[in-house]
């Protein structure tokens, strides 16, 4: 992969020559970002010819990533260095950074009270952190290991996930304390909410299900559980989620498993197993939700998924240890 | 968005069908005179009683015996300046387990505390506990002691209502001859240990072994269990050389690992056993062929290590750190940190502080999380927990064991140590 990435180094140089309207790259350049926790970068994909355009240096250890609104930026949590490092999507460079609390891993932006929620997965605690001020106005203690936050559409809740409690945390966002709790299986994960703001479905990466939470009554009222073919329940480790914008599809990584599994949301009902890489993580949809980008954490590899044959069409050699997927479109 | 207007409202019951209302819980907590009965039971009781005074909270006790001046911990030391290994009782292992569970208090409305109980001898182990159970009530102990503890505390606790997890004797006698329900070996047993080593021997296909075993029982224990585990992965002992560690020239065919390593015939590996590690350093290097060396150094199978990176390791080894002041998580300390998890897990799953729901979900076929990949539980027959051993370098956990392709019929944990049909013990029939 080294000399994969030296044999492209000229073409990224080509690419900028050729391209002096770079700085007009604001919107909807439908590149394909993945962080990697062990090269300390972001790999930038062009997703026409699944060629890497960019080698983007980042703080140590990146993880979780989110667009701006306007998606002229990008927000990168980056776990060693206890900061989110902000990159300018039309230059592709790291502009200035937020600091964090100890180790951030995930994170929700709440554009409109310019705040970002992070979870702190060593100092088992969530940050408020203002975006213009760059401080963290507030620390709302949490369960050990918070990973997953997701930040209600009016935002006045913000939902924790405590991997070691094996909880959900209500957090009151004006209030910044935990309002309720929810038991939901071990080792909880990720987020998706549908469309309808009904549900909230939670990955539990250790007991292999997904958990699906009444957001009006803050209860856990069903789950589903995975076996692709020929896999043990204990292979079964789901972590990150996406579910379709007309509410009908869900897709979620199984992890050790090494495929995605394909839900039917109203029916909870699976419709079938693609297969992906060694421990996929993290998760991109395109925005036209025709292809799928998978993170292979031990393959250091992105597999690439046809959401209508659903089918792997190719995998892209990326950093070490990819952790997340997003894209620019 | 829908909780927006719901979240504010005052009247959710704190045990609402597993979600819990905190400012009602926490003035609940604060208030004296509210009666001691059912914490998880509530949720019937909520929707028909909204107004009734919510339960109080309930306190889980959890006892840590262990024995003042216990050998295992002393230090290794080279002379008494040089320092090779710092030990100690792994009671931060279990600190952490109950820091975890404290923001379950909203939840469970019960908290969980320990009460280290230090004793002078592994006689003195079995009264400390019956003790504990009569006077305090205490149901569930961390057992911190030699074998030499067991057998007595077995016949104390036999037919009782306690659970005894042994976190740190690792002889297989007291899975297979003792058998006694009351306990649940936490530590991996010596055979689960030399299996893991084994698996990986063969993996590698370095079936030709060369056996260094020391004077003490401990050791002879070791290469019997490892004796054992050749036999059942296919490897071959090729010579057992007995050492006796010294310098003295007369004895020179004991105590020099060339001149013990200097055998016909080709082997691939060297197994140390050497409880008191004072030969096991000299080994390394010091072979006439140039060969790995594995058991007491170099490649030690465990059931934790510091370096290990996976399954939420990383940040399990960091609040290990600041606990214990800057130790290196061990073995012990992460079965002690497992053992209190069990407890918690327990309640948080059963919605009970009884004790009779607790163990049947502890003894049940839930698994729990020992940040070692797949799910941890106890074996119905011998009341092992079956677990991943960890293959441990110096500075890198070279292999996680099951190794890849030792299968087994429903648990491929269970190729490490002793499955339903290889032991004697059958409490589950």
């Amino acid at each position: 992969m080294p000399i994969l990435r030296l044999l492209l180094a000229p073409f990224c140089i080509v690419v900028f020559a050729a391209a002096p309207s770079t700085a007009g790259w604001a919107k909807d350049t439908g590149l394909v970002f993945v962080s990697n926790e062990k090269t300390n970068n972001l790999i930038v994909i062009d997703p026409k010819t699944y060629k890497v355009v960019k080698d983007l240096k980042t703080s140590r250890r990146p993880r979780d990533m989110h667009f701006s609104a306007d998606h002229t930026k990008l927000y990168v949590a980056c776990g060693d260095d206890d900061v989110i490092d902000i990159i300018d999507v039309a230059k592709l460079e790291v502009v200035g950074k937020l600091s964090t609390g100890s180790s951030p891993e995930t994170f929700g932006i709440d554009e409109s009270r310019r705040r970002i929620y992070v979870s702190n997965e060593e100092g088992s605690s969530l940050s408020v952190i203002d975006m213009d001020q760059n401080i963290i106005v507030q620390e709302v203690p949490t369960g050990a290991e918070p990973e997953g936050v997701f930040v209600s559409e009016d935002g006045h809740f913000v939902y924790v996930t405590s991997e070691v409690g094996d909880l959900v945390h209500l957090i009151d966002a004006d209030a910044g304390n935990v309002v309720q709790d929810v038991v939901v299986g071990t080792r909880p994960r990720r987020f998706a909410a549908t469309p309808d703001g009904k549900e909230l479905w939670v990955s539990a990466e250790l007991s292999g299900e997904v958990y699906i939470i009444d957001r009006e009554k803050f209860t856990v009222e069903g789950k589903i559980e995975f076996l692709p073919p020929g896999m043990r329940k204990t292979d079964v480790t789901p972590v990150d989620l996406r579910i379709t914008r007309d509410g009908k599809t869900a897709y979620v990584t199984l992890g050790h498993a090494a495929h995605v599994a394909v839900v039917d949301v109203p029916s909870r009902k699976i419709q079938g197993y693609i297969l992906v890489g060694k421990r996929s993580w993290g998760l991109g949809m395109s925005r036209d939700e025709k292809t799928l980008y998978v993170a292979n954490g031990f393959g250091d590899d992105v597999t690439v998924i046809d959401l209508k044959t659903r089918k792997a069409t190719v995998s892209i050699p990326v950093g070490r240890i990819p952790w997340g997927v997003v894209i620019d479109d | 968005m829908c909780r927006a207007g719901k979240a504010k409202r005052a009247h959710l019951h704190p045990l609402q069908v597993g979600a819990v209302q905190v400012g009602t819980a926490l003035r609940a907590f604060a208030h004296p005179t509210l009666l001691a009965f059912l914490i998880l039971v509530a949720p019937a009781l909520a929707q028909t009683a909204p107004s009734s005074p919510p339960p109080p909270r309930q306190h889980i006790s959890i006892g840590y015996v262990e024995i003042e001046g216990d050998p295992r911990y002393e230090p290794v030391r080279a002379y008494e300046r040089l320092i090779l290994k710092t030990r100690d009782h792994p009671f931060a292992g279990a600190q952490i387990g109950i820091d975890e569970a404290a923001p379950l208090v909203r939840v469970l409305n019960a908290e969980f505390a320990l009460e280290r109980i230090t004793v002078k001898s592994p006689a003195e182990v079995a009264p400390a506990v019956t003790q504990a159970l009569e006077t305090r009530g205490i149901r569930f102990f961390l057992i911190d002691a030699p074998a030499a503890a067991f057998k007595p505390l077995a016949a104390a606790a036999r037919g009782r209502d306690v659970l005894l997890f042994n976190v740190s004797a690792e002889d297989d006698a007291l899975r297979r001859d003792l058998c006694a329900r009351e306990f649940v070996h936490v530590i991996p047993s010596l055979a689960m240990r030399m299996d893991a080593l084994m698996q990986y021997l063969a993996s590698r296909k370095w079936r030709d072994i060369l056996v260094f075993e020391g004077p003490l029982p401990a050791d002879a224990e070791t290469v019997r269990a490892f004796t054992r585990s050749a036999q059942k992965f296919g490897a071959r002992i090729v010579a057992d050389q007995h050492f006796k560690a010294g310098t003295d020239p007369r004895e020179r065919e004991q105590n020099n690992p060339a001149l013990l390593s200097a055998i016909r015939g080709n082997y691939d590996v060297v197994f140390v056993a050497d409880d008191a590690f004072d030969f096991a350093r000299q080994v390394p290097y010091h072979t006439v062929l140039p060969r790995p060396v594995v058991g007491s150094i170099d490649l030690e199978p465990v059931a934790w290590h510091w370096t290990w990176e996976h399954n939420g390791a990383p940040q399990v080894n960091s609040r290990f750190g600041k606990k214990s002041g800057g130790r290196r998580m061990e073995s012990a300390d992460w079965a002690a940190w497992v053992a209190v998890k069990m407890v918690v897990q327990a309640t948080l799953r059963t919605r009970s502080a009884d004790f009779a729901k607790q163990r049947e979900f502890i003894l049940g076929d839930a698994g729990f999380d020992g940040d070692k990949g797949l799910p941890i539980s106890v074996r119905p027959w011998d009341h092992q927990v079956r677990q991943a051993v960890l293959l441990a370098a110096p500075y890198m956990v070279v292999a996680s064991a099951p190794l890849e392709g030792f299968l087994h019929r429903t648990n491929e944990l269970d190729t490490l140590g002793d499955d339903e049909p290889e032991t004697a013990c059958h409490m589950n029939r």
